[in-house]
This record gives C-alpha cells, sequence and structure tokens, in this order.
C-alpha cells in the first residue's frame, strides 16, 4: 500500500486554502476560515487512516471547497458581507480561485497582509507563520524562541490590527507596490534568519523556517510584479546561506565557525541555484542591501579552504554594505576582516567607533573580537580581560561553551 | 487463533490544538500501524467513529445529544485483530500511535459462543 505523502502537505495545504477562502469570504471572517481549514485536515487525518485517497491534494481542495457553504451559513446569521455565490456565475468564479495560479496569488495576497506596515513589526512575523505557511502558536512559538503564549497575544494583535485598519486583501500596486515590497522582503529575510542563526535543540523546525522563506520568497518571483532585482538578490542570499546549514554544527551541536567547517558538506545545487539568481539580480544597476549580503555569502563559497578566502573582496562588499546601511555588526564584522588579514591598524580604526553598547543583547561578540586583536596584538592581559567580559554577557549556552574554549587556549600561550 | 478488538479511547483531535504538520505526521504513524498489521496477517478490520454522540440512557429512555467537548474521553475507533493472547494484542498495540496525546488502548476480547 502506498501510503508516502508528500512532506509537509498538510502544512502548505493549509497556507494556501486560507488565501483562498480569505479571498473569497475578506479578512475580517479570517478566523472561520482558519477553522473551517483546520477542520479538514483532522477529517482526512482520521479518515484517510483506512483508505489515502488516490490524489490527496484534490481531495483536500475538495474538502475546503465544500467548506464554504459552511462557512457561507454560519455568516449569514451573522449578516457580515457576503458575496452572493448562490448565483451560477458567481459559483464559476470561485471555482477559478481555486486555480493553481489564482492560488499563489491569493498567497501572495497575504503575504502581502501579513508585512503590512500597519501591523506592528513582532506581530507580522508570526501572523506570516500562521496564515501564509500554516504553523500553530506552539511551533511558531518554538521556532522564535518565544512563549506560545506571546505568539497567542501577536497573532490577536495582527488581526485587531487588520480589522481596525480594514485592510484590503490585495496586492498593492503603483509606487506602493515598492514600499511594501520591501516591507515584504524583510520579513522573509528575518524568517530567514531565525531559522538559520538559532542553535535550538531542534534543529528541524529551524531549517523548517529556513525552508519555508525561500518557499514564500519563490512565491514572490513567480509573479511578474514582485520579481524584483531585491527579490532575486534576496533568494540568492537564502540559497548561499542554506548551501551551508549542514555544515554550521557538528555531531554534537557545537556551533562551528566558517574555518572549522566542513567545506565538502557544503551543498553544490543550491550554491548553483544561488548563482544564477543573482546573475537575475544584478541586471539592473540598483544594488540592495541583500545584493551585497549576497555577494559576502558567495564570496565565503567560493573559497576551497578558509586560508583561500578573498578577505580583500570580502571587506570590499562589507565597505559597500555599511555604506547602504550604517550597522554597527557590519563595523564589528570589518575589524574581525582585518584581524584575519593582520592588518590590526585598519581594525582599530573600526573597532574605536564602536563600544559595546552598541550591541545590546550581543555584547558579548563585541568583547570576543576585542579580545581576538589583543591576542592578535599579542597583548595576552587585555585579551583575557575581555574574553572574560564576553563570557560574563553570553546568554546562549552554546555560543558560551565556544568562548570558554577560546579562554583555554589563551591560557596557554 | 481468538479475536480481539482495540479500543481507542481519548481526547478528540478537532479539541487538541493540533497543526497540520502535526496531523499529517501523526496520520504517518496510524498508516504505518496499520500497514505493519495487514502485513503480519492479524488484521481483521476497524472504523473511526465521529464525535458525534447520541445517548439514550435508562428506563425513560433519556436522549441526550453530546459533542465530544462534553466528554473529556471518547472512544474514537477500533480495529479488530487475531491473536493467541492478550499479551500477543499487547505487544501490538504498542505501536498505536497516541499515546502522548494520554490515549488509552483497551483490549478486549471477542467473545466466542458453542454451538
Amino acid at each position: 500500500m502506498e501510503n508516502q505523502l508528500i512532506d509537509h502537505l498538510f502544512r502548505y495545504h493549509s497556507g494556501k486554502m486560507v488565501s483562498v477562502l480569505t479571498r473569497i469570504f475578506g479578512l475580517s471572517n479570517l478566523e472561520i476560515v482558519e477553522d473551517a481549514v483546520q477542520d479538514t485536515f483532522i477529517k482526512a487525518s482520521i479518515s484517510w487512516r483506512k483508505q489515502v485517497p488516490e490524489n490527496p491534494e484534490a481531495w483536500l481542495t475538495q474538502a475546503a471547497k465544500n467548506r464554504i457553504l459552511d462557512i457561507f451559513r454560519k455568516l449569514k446569521t451573522e449578516k457580515n458581507y457576503l458575496p452572493n455565490f448562490y448565483q451560477g456565475a458567481n459559483t464559476i468564479a470561485i471555482n477559478e480561485l481555486f486555480l493553481e495560479s489564482e492560488i499563489e496569488d491569493a498567497q501572495l495576497r497575504m503575504i502581502f497582509t501579513a508585512c503590512h506596515p500597519k501591523l506592528n513589526a513582532k506581530d507580522r512575523i508570526a501572523f506570516a507563520l500562521k496564515t501564509v505557511s500554516g504553523f500553530s502558536s506552539k511551533e511558531i512559538a518554538s521556532a522564535l524562541l518565544t512563549k506560545e503564549e506571546t505568539v497567542k497575544k501577536r497573532l490577536i494583535r495582527a488581526r485587531k490590527a487588520i480589522l481596525k485598519a480594514d485592510l484590503q486583501f490585495k496586492i498593492p500596486q503603483g509606487k506602493s507596490l515598492k514600499k511594501r515590497l520591501e516591507s515584504v522582503l524583510e520579513v522573509l529575510y528575518l524568517i530567514f534568519n531565525e531559522g538559520f542563526h538559532s542553535n535550538k535543540k531542534e534543529q528541524l523546525i529551524h531549517k523548517e523556517l529556513c525552508g519555508e522563506a525561500m518557499r514564500l520568497c519563490k512565491i514572490l518571483l513567480k509573479n511578474t510584479h514582485t520579481r524584483t532585482s531585491e527579490s532575486y538578490a534576496l533568494f540568492a542570499l537564502m540559497c548561499f546561506h542554506a548551501a551551508r546549514l549542514e555544515s554550521k554544527t557538528n555531531t554534537q551541536n557545537q556551533i562551528l565557525d566558517l574555518e572549522h567547517q566542513d567545506r565538502s558538506l557544503w551543498h553544490y545545487p543550491l550554491m548553483e541555484l544561488g548563482n544564477s539568481m543573482m546573475y537575475k539580480a544584478v541586471e539592473n544597476n540598483e544594488f540592495s542591501c541583500y545584493h551585497y549580503e549576497a555577494a559576502i555569502a558567495s564570496e565565503h563559497l567560493k573559497a576551497k579552504t578558509f586560508n583561500a578566502t578573498n578577505w580583500d573582496k570580502i571587506l570590499y562588499w562589507y565597505e559597500c554594505l555599511n555604506s547602504l546601511q550604517p550597522m554597527a555588526n557590519h563595523l564589528l564584522t570589518m575589524a574581525v576582516i582585518c584581524i584575519q588579514k593582520k592588518d590590526l591598524q585598519k581594525a582599530d580604526t573600526y573597532l574605536s567607533k564602536l563600544n559595546a553598547n552598541d550591541f545590546e543583547q550581543r555584547k558579548y561578540l563585541f568583547y570576543g573580537t576585542k579580545s581576538d586583536f589583543y591576542a592578535a596584538k599579542k597583548d595576552l592581559k587585555k585579551a583575557i580581560a575581555h574574553i572574560n567580559l564576553a563570557i560574563e554577557t553570553v546568554n546562549n549556552q552554546l555560543e558560551k561553551e565556544h568562548l570558554v574554549k577560546k579562554k583555554i587556549k589563551l591560557n596557554q600561550k | 487463533m481468538k479475536q480481539f478488538m482495540m479500543i481507542f479511547i481519548g481526547a478528540d483531535y478537532a479539541d487538541l490544538g493540533l497543526s497540520p504538520e502535526e496531523l499529517q505526521t501523526r496520520m504517518g504513524k496510524w498508516f504505518a500501524w496499520n500497514d505493519k498489521m495487514q502485513q503480519a496477517g492479524v488484521l481483521v478490520g476497524g472504523e473511526a467513529l465521529t464525535p458525534d454522540i447520541r445517548r439514550i440512557v435508562g428506563k425513560n429512555r433519556t436522549v441526550t445529544d453530546l459533542t465530544s467537548t462534553e466528554v473529556k474521553e471518547i472512544v474514537g475507533g477500533y480495529y479488530t485483530v487475531k491473536a493467541k493472547d492478550f499479551d500477543a494484542v499487547q505487544e501490538i498495540a504498542q505501536d498505536f500511535p497516541d499515546y502522548d496525546l494520554g490515549g488509552t488502548v483497551e483490549i478486549r476480547e471477542i467473545m466466542v459462543f458453542d454451538k
């Protein structure tokens, strides 16, 4: 008996159906729509035990269509505005909304809704993961390393903001598209980073976050209005990072920095894909932060060994990035690169522009770099003093172990 | 060989707030179990039950309609299997997928009457 379903079929389908049904019933009925969709999965999970339908996806879509009448009945009593699809022609129109291209259109509308500037920045991510990606509050909480209660609050707040601002379920057009697309790309970038930079034990959900960000970015690339050089650059960046995902930690789940990663584990097809996306991204000369970040990531991938890294080129890309988007993090990284290149004078100019408070929760990064700087200058006393500060301020256990190891090495010098 | 019924008791899926992903994973486990029993040739039959309940009780034949939210534990379905004894069925029941949701498997032997 062939029981294998496509991985994540339910989750993907949930996002699709919530989007399509929202297009029919409007954002004001989102909660009813979400409940109805959830219901079809519960039904499927029980009734398929004995016999999986020949075409599971078609079954689910049909089930979602059947729900339309149920939702309609439920809403009718509440006298909300509703499309009158008891008329024949409207039924045809609704059927067309379930065509693959229209489903993608609906998902795109949902992405733009989730990333609307009227929503609080933190609420956007949670809301996108819930409605577009079909994660539960619990899964979102575990992915974002926060409490389930917090996620629930964010979702409620997002729904309220949508109702209050009376947001339309549309893809913005003309002038407003550019700004709104920026906000969408930013949310996708954040979702990806949450997945990529987390080192929590349950790796799986984090890999899924990366995959999800890439899947949504692909939806943007399929639409002519949202297929911009910036979107291509973001997708290229995700490909380059994702190519290294397997090599980021060792078997004991310890973090490995670029120097110690097993480069043979890097995923070649993703690097290739990233490269071809990058070609598309540079077809015009409008470069975004994603362009420079992708350029940096690809420079790392080009090096066969850590020692073969072209640091000059990477430093150049960072200079570009920092002039477009000045950030303490960029300066710190540039200092790290200069230490790497043994250009301590230049490292010092970057470091002197910074202080620990620029890094808030991540002060340890600053102290760690200072420690490296003094170690390179053979000033062991200051190096140890700074590694101690780093260890004091770090929260993440894995990062801490990494720093403690460094300290032991310093003490042996 | 005797016949036994494994009766599944627990909360209704709809009341547990499972995500689509969890539902799919869980379903995969049910598939696997079903396949395993079929391959071993022990499976006789089984059904899943909807959560709607109508109860008729006592000599007044009092009728109540209930839903899963009103009864914490609900019979969700059953399988009938062929096995040597209770221990053998207990072995089969190890793969029941919903123990982690607080689910229960009740094993009962089907009574055979002398002809």
